[in-house]
């Protein structure tokens, strides 16, 4: 049975932790509340190169001292980027827990020397070439700027080769410098875990960290109907997306989207496998949820031959129609219900898993939810809460942006 | 740390299925994975992606129930599942709750023994392979890997799992109703079984609905000649995408955990060669790895690095330098932080419900019989630095087979 614990430095860093007794691992990390959207335009993408060079060294580890540790602990760890936050995490055998929050403590006062960051600038150009070879990423980045418009959740993550390779040490640090205060961070464990050791760490490693006040803009957003196609004649297929406003990661609602998501776009049985995918109009068609911070999307995706781009399209907004104007069944609900449930507690076996979870609510709502209570949530959804939804959000305005090879 | 072995057990059928099962007492769910002889090896020699069609057919309906049946029934139990095809197996992959698996194991027995296979799904199910095979050319790092299969393991091990587009424009569902027959039998099909489960009972239901499953394995063409060499793809890419793959011993091989070990030392974590040398030093890479795979009498040594073309050449020069370098050996200090990874993963993946079930499967196919965490962690903790280095200076890792996909070739190094 696992419980949920808490502690505050004197710096506002926040501890938190799940203790499953029965793990066999621990997984920690700290989050901070920062990502592309707090970005302005002048240094697009630092928030991700930062992420980059927070592994490149501090006063007292190199870069390779800082690899080096982390394998001789037999860690798995990595790092990400999203619009809205930044996560650096590492999975590791319980014992090996201290040394890692050493290392990831020690990494979150970084040096930020201007030889690593030159070179790593090349590794950032070879991530935004690898991405641009990529259809799904290119068809993604352009919808959010077609949607959000000039709302910060426009902001591309990775940056762009020009704003990238004008980036300067002193713009990154600048930014490190507003952002990463112990306030607008977190520590997250979960799986086999000393609380108390854990915060007596936490305290020798964190403590002396100086606050910092940090704000984020939430503009509004002015949501509107958009159809915009990106010709690129090299590719085979027609790659098509759709987004709309959604409940945002605050709202309750958000557990009613996800199942309301997987009812329309699930990978099997939902309403765009058999309109589009069972008759082989498309080889992929997915719905989901993206709850944001104080806003949400719901986000479509399809792939087909380019041939069928119109059939496809006109079937998917008709679908969406269908949807909007006569709601779902409650057999659709109890069977989303079920495998998001199943998905649910399958997920919230590994420490991982639950460490990622613990940071996502603190950071986004300040609360810990337990199992338990996301699945009675779960369970409360049937077709009449579906349909509220979506008097609230009646997936429009649609915006559509498509990628092909055709004119149109 | 004191670890309890799990349990595992082994049975196997009069009909040539093996099941292997392990109980996990710590977990909610369980995972299966229903694996037969019928991999892209086993598609006829003008049918390449017959497989793959079938992997989507046999979904559409089976055992008296339609299309929308069958799906609301596996829906009905929370299960996410995939059914896909590589060289040898054709599998079908579920995870679900323990207590939901004795439901689900009929519906899987449907799927494999009476398949619907309706007229009106083939042409999708067709239509659907061809548009994965073209998608393939929109994602040149996926492209790369099924061209690397291609060039370095023997036809028809290297063919590719989606299929030949000439092929299947041809198939007919009369053809591919026959390949069902031929092909899915028990003969030599695994399942494997891990999570929250009754060895007992699992045992029962699947006597039951598998017991009377008939049907010898399909045969395979005698392996032919890899290509090998090197190849070059034009293609107007961002990135240059650079394979490599040569031989190493394989799985079965009590020798593989020093080829494996020796990997790990090149591409287990980022204080490895490959990322040290050529992404943190040079900055040349954003992904730069290199791994172990093996088929029941070949092992493969696969390494990928994607660049942007002014700089490839430095890039395939410095990783062919890398490979070459191991053959002089690696340090104490490498081989233990080799070792304590591996080790790690064996742990992490023994809290996966879905990992122990692939690592039954994998073990029942390579050796015969499935090995528990102590054993995996006990063959990682053996092998000595001189075993280790031996072993690279007798395999250097220098004859290797190479694909490019890019605007321009490249100059292959000595």
């Amino acid at each position: 049975m696992s419980t949920f614990k808490h502690a505050k430095l004197a710096n506002n860093l926040d501890i938190i932790a799940e203790v499953m007794p029965t793990s066999t691992t621990a997984a920690i990390g700290f989050m901070v509340k920062t990502g592309a959207r707090d970005e302005e335009p002048a240094v697009s993408g630092v928030s991700h190169f930062l992420e980059h060079m927070m592994f490149k060294g501090t006063a007292r580890r190199s870069a390779a001292d800082i690899n080096r540790e982390f394998d001789s602990l037999g860690a798995r760890n990595n790092a990400f980027t999203s619009n809205e936050v930044t996560c650096y995490w590492a999975q590791i055998l319980p014992e090996f827990l201290p040394s890692a929050l050493d290392v990831l403590a020690d990494m979150m006062r970084p040096a930020l020397r201007v030889d690593d960051f030159t070179m790593e600038k090349n590794v950032i150009l070879e991530e935004i070439s690898l991405y641009l070879d990529k259809p799904g990423h290119v068809l993604y980045e352009r919808i959010m700027e077609d949607h959000f418009a000039s709302h910060p959740l426009a902001n591309s993550i990775l940056g762009s080769k020009e704003s990238i390779g004008e980036l300067t040490q002193e713009q990154m640090r600048h930014y490190f410098d507003q952002h990463y205060g112990p306030g607008n961070m977190v520590l997250a464990a979960a799986g086999q875990i000393n609380f108390d050791q854990l915060v007596q760490l936490a305290e020798k490693y964190c403590g002396q960290w100086p606050t910092l006040a940090v704000e984020r803009r939430y503009p509004a957003v002015k949501p509107a109907s958009r159809r915009h196609h990106i010709r690129d004649e090299k590719l085979k297929r027609h790659y098509l997306c759709t987004l709309c406003p959604g409940p945002s990661a605050q709202e309750m609602e958000r557990f009613a989207a996800a199942i309301l998501a997987d009812v329309i776009g699930d990978h099997d049985g939902s309403r765009l496998f058999w309109s589009l995918v069972e008759p082989g109009l498309a080889e992929e068609a997915d719905f989901s949820t993206f709850p944001h911070d104080g806003l949400g999307s719901f986000f479509g995706y399809v792939s087909c031959d380019p041939a069928k781009a119109a059939r496809v399209e006109e079937t998917l907004v008709k679908e969406l129609a269908r949807v909007r104007d006569a709601g779902v069944t409650n057999e659709e609900v109890e069977r989303s219900k079920t495998k998001i449930a199943t998905s649910t507690v399958m997920s919230g076996e590994l420490p991982l898993g639950r460490m990622r979870n613990l940071c996502s609510q603190w950071i986004y709502n300040r609360q810990f939810r337990t199992l338990e209570e996301d699945l009675a949530e779960i369970e409360k959804v049937d077709a009449m809460r579906i349909g509220e939804l979506l008097e609230q959000y009646p997936l429009s305005p649609l915006t559509i942006t498509t990628l092909g090879p055709g004119a149109e | 740390m004191n670890q309890t072995a799990p349990m595992m057990r082994v049975d196997r059928l009069d009909n040539g299925l093996t099941l292997v099962m392990e109980h996990m007492p710590e977990v909610q769910s369980a995972a299966m994975v229903l694996a037969i002889m019928g991999g892209a090896a086993f598609d006829p020699e003008y049918g390449v992606g017959s497989g793959n069609v079938l992997s989507d057919w046999i979904l559409r309906g089976a055992g008296g129930r339609d299309s929308r049946a069958l799906t609301a029934a596996l829906d009905s139990l929370g299960m996410q599942r995939s059914c896909a095809v590589d060289a040898v197996f054709l599998r079908f992959s579920a995870s679900m709750l323990a207590k939901k698996l004795p439901d689900a194991l009929p519906l899987v027995a449907d799927i494999f023994q009476r398949a619907e296979l309706p007229e009106d799904g083939f042409s999708a199910c067709r239509d659907m392979a061809l548009g994965q095979i073209d998608a393939i050319e929109d994602e040149p790092a996926q492209k790369l890997n099924v061209l690397l299969r291609q060039q370095h393991l023997p036809p028809p091990l290297g063919r590719p799992t989606l299929g030949i587009k000439e092929h299947l424009a041809s198939l007919s569902a009369a053809d591919l109703r026959l390949d069902y027959r031929r092909r899915f039998t028990p003969d030599g099909a695994i399942l494997s079984i891990a999570g929250r489960i009754s060895f007992d009972q699992m045992h029962d239901v699947v006597e039951k609905h598998f017991g009377s499953w008939t049907g010898s394995k399909a045969a395979m063409m005698t392996p032919g000649v890899a290509p090998g060499g090197s190849r070059h793809v034009q293609q107007e890419t961002n990135q240059v995408q650079i394979g490599l793959a040569f031989d190493a011993v394989p799985e079965r091989e009590p020798e593989s955990i020093l080829a494996m070990l020796a990997v790990n030392v090149l591409s287990g974590g980022m204080g490895a060669r490959l990322f040290s040398e050529i992404r943190e030093k040079q900055g040349l890479c954003y992904a730069v790895h290199a791994g172990y795979q093996s088929l029941r009498t070949q092992g493969m040594i696969s390494g990928y690095a994607g660049t942007v073309p002014e700089r490839a050449q430095r890039t395939l020069d410095s990783f062919v330098y890398e490979l070459k370098r191991m053959g002089a050996g690696v340090t104490p200090d490498e081989l233990e932080r080799a070792r304590i990874g591996m080790k790690s993963r064996v742990v992490m993946n023994g809290e996966s419900s879905s990992a122990r079930a692939a690592g039954l499967l994998h073990d029942m196919y390579h050796l015969g019989r499935p090995r528990s965490l102590d054993e995996l962690r006990r063959r990682v903790e053996a092998p000595t630095l001189a075993e280790v280095n031996d072993y690279l200076s007798a395999h250097p890792m220098e004859q290797f087979t190479l694909v490019t996909i890019g605007p321009s070739e490249l100059a292959v190094p000595k």
